[in-house]
């Protein structure tokens, strides 16, 4: 997948969690959790649908590199290469 | 022998919500439930064409669909479940009654138990407004040590009589502890019950669990009713095929038990070890009464309040009666007065009492029957006090009693809320066996719930 690609993908993802999250003004560096009212089980849904989708297991370890939309792309791009 | 990712022991409201949630991320999940249709201590009946809604008398832990973070809108966004198509009703208000000076209302506003505190204890109104600050800002859910909420309680209020109010509603509806209750517990409860509140679902109970359960059908998951399990096979410490009473095997690579800790004990050890299970079994049991009145007789009656939580028992105390039950102090509900809900041409009014399940135990089945109508004679006279007569209207009566819960719920000796002892993180002695539900300190519906949720996140998902 293109980093495009990847950022499409998690704007989806999150867009499924929830309906009513205003992606369109997303700020791609600044942490996802303060811009849309995130709390750590709906963190833990973006992990299990990358799981679901690609077979990707994140480690706990792993998840501050989810932190914005940047480093999102940035941490699953040579993971999900393939895809 | 059919084979699973997790079995999930109970179709009541935590294990339907941990089934929803690991059928949604594609695990192949099996629920079994031991009687014929869904809810466990929420479920429901019928008797001469009419649907009886079980445990439910409210719901708590309302909040707007706005409020993200309100645990109910976090409950449903797990469960991928669309919180606006929900329709709710709040309540009416309701009220905790010691006597006629000493009454205090509240409802989904706060606003309305802050002037009633002060109405009624104007010494106090200070330290009940930092008693909610401190509230609004402790985490309950961090691991800690069993604290005295009176203790708590005593040093923030000084004020023993409004203590104990404030304590009767959230003792009557989740306190498995005799006399006192855990602090972290009883700021879950004023969570739920005084800052957010009561409310309903549209529709009854059944309409809920089937919303849940064709839900958790439509992500794949799979429940068997009429299943109940025996016990377990164990190998290697694992939980490695569950035994049901038939004699059917089923594999497992993890189970989630809501049967209760005694219960599941028991599948774990085949009845060796009863003693130990006794220690998990709670004391407070209860005894309901349904009532169908004739809408006409609402004038006649104190029906304007969705629940009135009265204790008439000097010094006040929350604990198992000596006798089969304590008709001084109940809840009594009337779930109808929630608002913009139809009226029919009935309508119920439920009254709860403490019960003594070791006496109600004791009785042969004449003798059993005997003391229902005389418990219910009972309540009646001093309910009767409160709301005004209406004894001699009632069309249907039903009675459950703490041996009717154990029978219905499998919850041992009746006691609804649980054990004392909560094991609040779910884990076991068996590491691929977890607990949720009432046993671990979350209370009513969206607690249960969100209890099966919980257990899944931490055990299942972030091991995997």
């Amino acid at each position: 997948m293109t980093r495009d690609e990847i950022k499409d993908v998690i704007l989806e993802i999150i867009q499924d969690i929830d309906e009513d999250s205003e992606i369109e003004n997303l700020d791609a560096d600044k942490p996802l959790r303060d811009q849309l009212d995130l709390d750590s089980m709906d963190f833990l849904d973006i992990v299990m649908e990358l799981r679901k989708r690609y077979q990707l297991q994140i480690p706990e370890a792993d998840y501050p590199e989810l932190a914005s939309l940047t480093s999102c792309v940035n941490y699953l791009e040579p993971r999900l290469k393939e895809v | 022998m059919g084979s699973y990712d997790q079995v999930i022991i109970g179709g009541g409201l935590s294990g339907l919500a941990a089934g929803i949630r690991l059928a949604r991320f594609g695990y192949k999940v099996l629920i079994l439930e031991k009687h014929a249709i869904p809810g466990g201590l929420n479920s429901y009946y019928f008797r001469q064409g009419r649907l009886l809604e079980t445990g439910l008398h409210a719901m708590t832990n309302f909040a707007p669909p706005e409020s993200k973070a309100a645990p109910l809108n976090r409950l449903f966004r797990q469960l991928k479940l669309s919180r606006k198509k929900f329709s709710t009703h709040q309540q009416l208000r309701s009220t905790i009654y010691f006597s006629d000076n000493y009454s205090l209302s509240f409802s989904n506003d706060l606003g309305l138990l802050s002037s009633e505190v002060e109405r009624v204890f104007p010494e106090s109104i200070d330290r009940f407004t930092a008693l909610v600050e401190l509230v609004r800002s402790h985490d309950p859910f961090v691991n800690r040590p069993w604290i005295s909420a009176k203790d708590r309680l005593r040093d923030l209020l000084d004020n023993e009589r409004l203590m104990n109010m404030l304590l009767w509603p959230l003792m009557m509806y989740g306190n498995c502890n005799e006399h006192d209750m855990d602090f972290d517990q009883f700021v879950i409860m004023f969570q739920s019950v005084y800052l957010e509140g009561f409310f309903r679902p549209a529709g009854t109970i059944k309409d809920f669990l089937e919303m849940l359960l064709d839900h958790y059908r439509s992500l794949g998951g799979e429940i068997r009713f009429r299943a109940p399990v025996k016990h377990f096979r164990i190998r290697d410490e694992q939980v490695d095929t569950v035994v049901l009473e038939s004699g059917e095997e089923i594999g497992c690579g993890q189970v989630i038990s809501t049967a209760g800790y005694p219960a599941t004990l028991q599948f774990m050890t085949s009845n060796q070890h009863p003693v130990e299970a006794d220690k998990y079994s709670g004391r407070m049991s209860f005894v309901e009464i349904i009532n169908v009145l004739p809408v006409a007789c609402r004038k006649t009656l104190r029906s304007d309040e969705t629940i009135i939580f009265y204790n008439l028992d000097e010094p006040f105390d929350y604990r198992r009666p000596d006798q089969a039950v304590n008709v001084n102090c109940g809840v009594i509900c009337f779930p109808e007065n929630f608002h913009d809900l139809e009226v029919g041409s009935e309508f119920q009014l439920r009254v709860t009492h403490p019960a003594n399940y070791d006496i109600w135990k004791s009785f042969g089945p004449d003798e059993y029957a005997e003391q229902k109508k005389l418990w219910t004679v009972r309540s009646s006279a001093v309910v009767g006090e409160i709301i005004g007569n209406y004894r001699q209207k009632v069309v249907y009566q039903d009675v459950f009693t703490p041996i009717t819960i154990e029978k219905f719920t499998g919850k041992a000796n009746g006691a609804i809320y649980g054990s004392p002892i909560k094991l609040k993180d779910g884990t076991t002695s068996i590491a691929n066996l977890f607990v949720a539900g009432t046993d671990q300190g979350y209370l009513g519906i969206v607690g249960a719930m969100l209890s099966g949720v919980t257990m899944v996140n931490n055990h299942i998902f972030e091991q995997n």
